[in-house]
């Protein structure tokens, strides 16, 4: 009895902190929903436990849908109804605990759940086409008897899944078939069949010759990426063994549509989907379960729900007709065969996201790292700064770990600069210098006083600027924060390595110019210490482990930063636009530097 | 942050703000750091400053004791209002707290030490 008030003043209590704290309100009269008070996502709940729970505590009871929001200490539980949910309740409130030392759950009846579906506005990609039960049963065997492997013989294993190749080798570093190179392996008779069942499908593509075998065990998956245009032709099929999986489809303008590829499923892509939208799996060992629902007006509308469903082993086939054609598609987006592409016109949404991913989550990301290898202030700047009168205003933008914050209390120097990592690198490098600051900001929008600065420096910032616009507006904002007559050092990134100590006399050129894909804008990866191939790249920083500020272990990860690299006077030109005074331009150690005043 | 720095900050690039000055100072934590006095870099930064912003600044956080509101014709040869000047200027430092813009009433956190002045694109002109 005693044990039975114990527990009803808790639950009375949590009812009373979740309607306070949470806004949840609780509820005396059973209801079909059940809020559990004191177990959710954060302290570690998922929905096998709940299940498992169930099924071993109070049997015949159909299982719940389980509702948990992130970060949150309670959860959800939804029953069929009413009775089910007291049944629950009546058997476990106060009384079941989740792991044997734990606390008992507490629960309470709710009126309302909240909603975690997410509405997926956007139609299929045009020109994507699922065939579900293409193949039967039975063939699903044979196949899988035919193209399985248990260990590694004849295969090879990528990062995260296991391949095979028919036809000709699908390669991985330049993503394409050496035409001149077939394997002796064709593709097997038995999908001989496949090829007729297509064009009764009304599908009239002929028959592919390459294949490539894909073993993904539950956890695995691959990154999204568009099937590289040049080598393979304007239809690729993939078909679905063993296990079906969520697909996710993504586009340059940022739609993002799922899509279920069944088991037993083909899956033909073409047009758009073949061309303009890039398609990838998540790695993980569940996938959420899709709904779709009809509205009024006839359309139809997928919601991802927070129900999930357990992956199976999958094997794909995906079949590819090679071809040696420089591509011919209209989608020029993520199409190899647009040459040079530069970035200098990027949508300023586009630049921005770019900018984003690839400048400033890396820069927050290897802040520890970046910060040990930058120590000293850049002679230049020291030279620059020995001119600079007692009493001045110094702005250093984009000022990094502040390597370049002088050791000195005759001038105010405030370091703007956008990652906190690096940032708080700064602030700890400033505190014994007297009149040195620090404040987060972004150069294109900095939150400072017009003409408050009798000199800016703006070192190694500016080349992080994707599109020229945007370049052009950091400009501007050095110019506006510069008072009349007030004084600049800027420097960048040159293309032209060959008067630096950057490149490495031994490293030849790369054969193959690897691209990375961004956004759906195509990007090539530098290969570290050789000459730039390109004006817009991606530099790869091998990322370590730091720990008391000496780098202790291998590389663990390779992040890629975006640059734009400088041709000669590129950047004393795009001063002179925005009406700064060059002084001065000159190459220093791979820099392009220029010294401009506000006239 | 000190005081100095905030004497420089606006929220000027918010849609629709015009001036985005002075911001409001909110201080949870204020910590007191000596730092050595110049007192030439004092005299010539002075003149560069918006002193009237930096008396109510240092007023709403309770540290404009003995500072004058107005700056005095020759206060270069005045030390002691130098030395208090400097005070004011160089050794409070927010640590925590926020700063709001007056027209949008838009707040911008600080922390460690660090305004944060970071606005989202949909927030810019």
């Amino acid at each position: 009895m005693e044990e039975n008030k114990k527990a009803e003043r808790k639950r009375r209590r949590f009812a009373a902190r979740l309607r306070s704290s949470k806004g949840v309100i609780c509820t005396d009269v059973p209801s079909p929903n059940i809020v559990l008070c004191n177990a959710g996502q954060a302290t570690g709940l998922e929905k096998e436990m709940i299940h498992s729970f169930i099924s071993h505590n109070v049997s015949d009871l159909s299982m719940p849908k389980y509702i948990a929001e992130k970060g949150e200490t309670y959860s959800y539980l939804v029953f069929e109804s009413v009775a089910a949910a007291s049944q629950f309740y009546n058997k476990c409130n106060g009384k079941l605990k989740i792991d044997e030392n734990g606390t008992p759950l507490y629960m309470n009846y709710v009126e309302n759940v909240p909603s975690t579906d997410i509405i997926i506005n956007h139609p299929d990609p045009k020109g994507l086409l699922l065939i579900n039960d293409f193949i039967s049963e039975v063939e699903e065997l044979e196949y899988l008897k035919l193209f399985d492997w248990i260990d590694d013989k004849g295969s090879s294993s990528l990062k995260n899944r296991q391949v095979k190749h028919y036809g000709f080798e699908f390669r991985y570093g330049s993503n394409d078939v050496d035409l001149n190179d077939p394997l002796e392996e064709k593709i097997p008779i038995q999908c001989d069949k496949l090829w007729s069942r297509l064009r009764a499908h009304g599908l009239d593509v002929g028959q592919p010759d390459q294949l490539t075998v894909n073993k993904y065990t539950p956890g695995q998956g691959i990154p999204s990426h568009v099937d590289k245009h040049s080598p393979f032709g304007s239809t690729i099929l993939s078909i679905s063994l063993g296990s079906s999986i969520l697909m996710d489809w993504k586009h340059h303008s940022g739609k993002y549509v799922p899509v279920l590829v069944k088991r037993r499923s083909l899956l033909v892509m073409q047009d758009e989907a073949r061309y303009d939208w890039q398609h990838g799996i998540q790695p993980r060992t569940w996938d959420p379960i899709i709904k779709t629902q009809t509205l009024e007006n006839g359309r139809r509308i997928k919601l991802i729900t927070n129900d999930t469903i357990s992956r199976g082993t999958r094997i794909s086939l995906t079949f590819r007709w090679t071809r040696s054609a420089r591509c011919q598609c209209v989608y020029k987006t993520l199409c190899d065969s647009v040459e040079n592409r530069s970035t200098d016109d990027l949508e300023d949404d586009l630049a921005s996201n770019l900018e984003d991913l690839h400048v400033h989550q890396v820069y927050e990301k290897i802040a520890g790292h970046f910060s040990t290898t930058r120590h000293k202030p850049w002679p230049k700047v020291v030279e620059f700064m020995r001119n600079v009168p007692t009493g001045a205003v110094v702005l250093d933008l984009g000022c990094g770990n502040g390597k370049n914050i002088l050791p000195t209390n005759d001038i105010l120097q405030i370091a703007g600069e956008r990652s906190i990592g690096l940032l708080s690198e700064c602030k700890e490098h400033v505190a014994g210098i007297s009149a040195a600051d620090c404040v987060r900001l972004d150069l294109l929008h900095a939150s400072l006083k017009d003409e408050c600065a009798d000199v800016v420096i703006c070192i190694a910032v500016i080349h992080h600027f994707s599109s020229r616009a945007r370049r052009l507006q950091s400009l501007s904002t050095i110019y506006r924060l510069l008072r009349p007559s007030g004084k600049a050092l800027i420097t960048v990134w040159a293309k032209d390595q060959t008067k630096a100590n950057y490149l490495c006399k031994t490293k030849s050129q790369p054969t193959t110019n690897q691209v990375e894909t961004v956004l759906g804008i195509n990007l090539p990866v530098h290969e570290n210490r050789t000459q730039f191939q390109h004006k817009d790249l991606l530099v790869p920083w091998k990322l370590r482990n730091v720990s008391e500020k000496r780098v202790v272990d291998e590389p663990k990860s390779t992040l890629l930063r975006y640059y734009h690299v400088f041709e000669e006077d590129e950047l004393a030109s795009l001063c002179r636009e925005v009406n700064l005074c060059v002084e001065k331009s000159f190459y220093e150690e791979g820099n392009w530097c220029v010294v401009c005043t506000k006239a | 942050m000190k005081l100095i720095t905030h004497n420089m900050l606006t929220s000027k690039c918010i849609k629709g703000v015009l001036t985005g000055f002075p911001l409001a100072i909110n201080a949870t934590d204020i910590k007191i750091k000596e730092v050595d006095f110049n007192s030439e870099f004092i005299t010539r930064v002075i003149p560069k400053l918006d002193w009237e912003v930096l008396w109510c600044a240092a007023n709403s956080i309770g540290h404009s004791d003995g500072l004058p509101k107005t700056i005095e014709p020759k206060f270069e040869e005045d030390e002691e209002f130098l030395k208090k000047a400097h005070h004011v200027l160089l050794e409070i430092e927010v640590e925590e707290g926020h700063l709001t813009c007056p027209e949008s009433g838009r707040q911008f956190p600080i922390s460690k030490g660090i305004p944060n002045m970071l606005l989202t694109e949909a927030e810019v002109q």
